[in-house]
């Protein structure tokens, strides 16, 4: 199906409807949607009438002009509140929360970064590549030993909640809570995984909590992980309490949600895909470094974020004036036909890949290499270690316009 | 061709060495990457250009 070029599609770009009800052929996005706004209002300001989102605000849906703005962080502020198209995020200090690296600009913004990038350097990331296929292996065999199973739960959501329990220095045993509290923030507007609003707003004062005593922890039992380096930075780069705790929570709901996210769509599309489900068996010693940027780019785990206009600016004959809300549409430029090859397409061996699923400006994800040894690994056991993979029922899309979660993906495999 | 790394803008976001591993390197212990190769031969080129686009904070400069 293609929309007329005349005709304003109904459904807004953010509507959570146009995801929960995602169609699986499109990986679960409003594809036709996105590339009308591209083609005829490729800057486009939507309202929206719920008391837990913000009231308006541009959406930017071409892949360039994403680059642009993420990069030109002057213009485009992140310290001015929003993070996404909420209007509560546990790190937004001017709603409540506590600041983040995505939540502060300049100088602050470069000493946390500063600081928490040091439990993300290659020498720690290489010491984690065996404790991460330790866990691949104890997570593929538990499933194997299922051969009937939920992916998301048994495998998505485990390689990911062990890799961030080491990068953070979360012990194994408080892994499970603590990734509790952050899939209730993480979706806030799933019943089936928060209640009620309420449930949000407690998970978030229970791992502010947690945070404090885990760097007092630290600070006795100090090793190479992120609360560590928080722990330990000299006087001059020391982080507040405040600081420390609205890091944590973006780190956790960054890390833990976004790489189940993207193994789960990715996982879907090998199913769908029984040749690059071949290719990839036939490279499942080593898998090439292109194939967790290509789940990546098609699982888009948000879909955007928002920045705010620090002065008036056109953009495609509309004016964003000074206080605008902006919001980087990254799902739908990662399906951009002016900078992705065939975009519709799910190939493994695509490269380049221009996607922006982890931002290209100075806000990009410090856990990208993380992730993507996360996602490596986990297939590479995964491919040994299993004969075949196959559907067992429909997939279930989280409900969420900003968390392109994945509710269920029933498998079935075969040992190997 | 001349290739610059602007230090003082560098924050180690890796992207360089993954696109153009002969020319930039990520120390374990720096809060910076190192240019290995200021001048870098013409085969080169194609993936200098491509670390300088991908840099997040624009600290790669090409130039000739």
């Amino acid at each position: 199906m293609t929309i007329d070029a005349g005709t304003r599609p109904e459904l807004g770009l953010l509507d959570v409807e146009t995801y929960a009800n995602g169609n699986p052929d499109t990986y679960g996005l409003p594809l036709d949607t996105y590339q009308w706004y591209r083609d005829n209002e490729p800057c486009s300001w939507q309202e929206f009438d719920d008391p837990a989102l913000i009231d308006a605000l541009w959406i930017v849906s071409r892949n360039e002009d994403i680059w642009t703005i993420d990069r030109d962080t002057e213009t485009f502020a992140t310290d001015r509140g929003y993070v996404n198209f909420w209007k509560v995020t546990p790190v937004d200090p001017t709603m409540g929360g506590s600041p983040a690296m995505l939540s502060m600009s300049g100088q602050d913004h470069k000493r946390n970064r500063g600081v928490i990038s040091r439990g993300f350097t290659p020498k720690v990331v290489r010491r984690l590549e065996q404790k991460f296929r330790d866990y691949a292996i104890m997570v593929v065999d538990r499933a194997i030993e299922k051969g009937t199973f939920n992916f998301v739960d048994e495998i998505a959501h485990a390689m990911p909640m062990e890799a961030l329990g080491d990068v953070l220095g979360v012990p194994p045993e408080d892994r499970a809570k603590f990734f509790h509290w952050v899939d209730q923030f993480a979706a806030p507007f799933d019943t089936r995984i928060t209640p009620s609003f309420d449930d949000v707003m407690i998970a978030i004062g229970e791992l502010m909590v947690y945070a404090t005593e885990l760097a007092e922890k630290r600070k006795v039992e100090p090793g190479e992980d992120v609360m560590s380096q928080i722990v330990k930075a000299s006087a001059d780069e020391t982080l507040s309490e405040e600081e420390m705790m609205g890091n944590v929570a973006l780190l956790a709901s960054g890390a833990a949600e976004s790489t189940r996210t993207a193994l789960s769509h990715g996982m879907h599309e090998l199913m769908r895909n029984p040749e690059q489900l071949a290719w990839l068996r036939e490279r499942a010693t080593d898998v090439p470094d292109t194939v967790a940027q290509e789940f990546v780019r098609i699982a888009s785990p948000f879909t955007h974020l928002v920045r705010t206009a620090t002065r008036d600016v056109e953009m495609h004959g509309k004016t964003i004036r000074e206080g605008d809300r902006v919001a980087m549409l990254f799902a739908s430029g990662n399906f951009d036909e002016r900078a992705i090859e065939n975009p519709r397409a799910f190939d493994l061996s695509r490269s380049p890949n221009m996607h922006v699923s982890f931002g290209r400006g100075p806000h990009t994800c410090l856990g990208k290499h993380v992730a993507a040894l996360e996602i490596k690994i986990l297939l590479e056991e995964l491919m040994q270690r299993t004969r075949s993979i196959e559907p067992a029922g429909d997939i279930d899309y989280v409900r969420d316009a900003y968390s392109r979660g994945v509710y269920s993906l029933p498998v079935t495999v075969k040992p190997a | 061709m001349k290739v610059t790394l602007d230090e003082s803008l560098c924050e180690a976001h890796g992207e360089c060495v993954l696109a153009a591993p002969e020319v930039f390197d990520l120390d374990d212990d720096s809060d910076v990457a190192v240019l290995l190769d200021d001048s870098p031969p013409e085969d080169q080129r194609e993936n200098v250009v491509m670390a300088a686009r991908l840099c997040p904070v624009a600290a790669i400069t090409v130039e000739d």
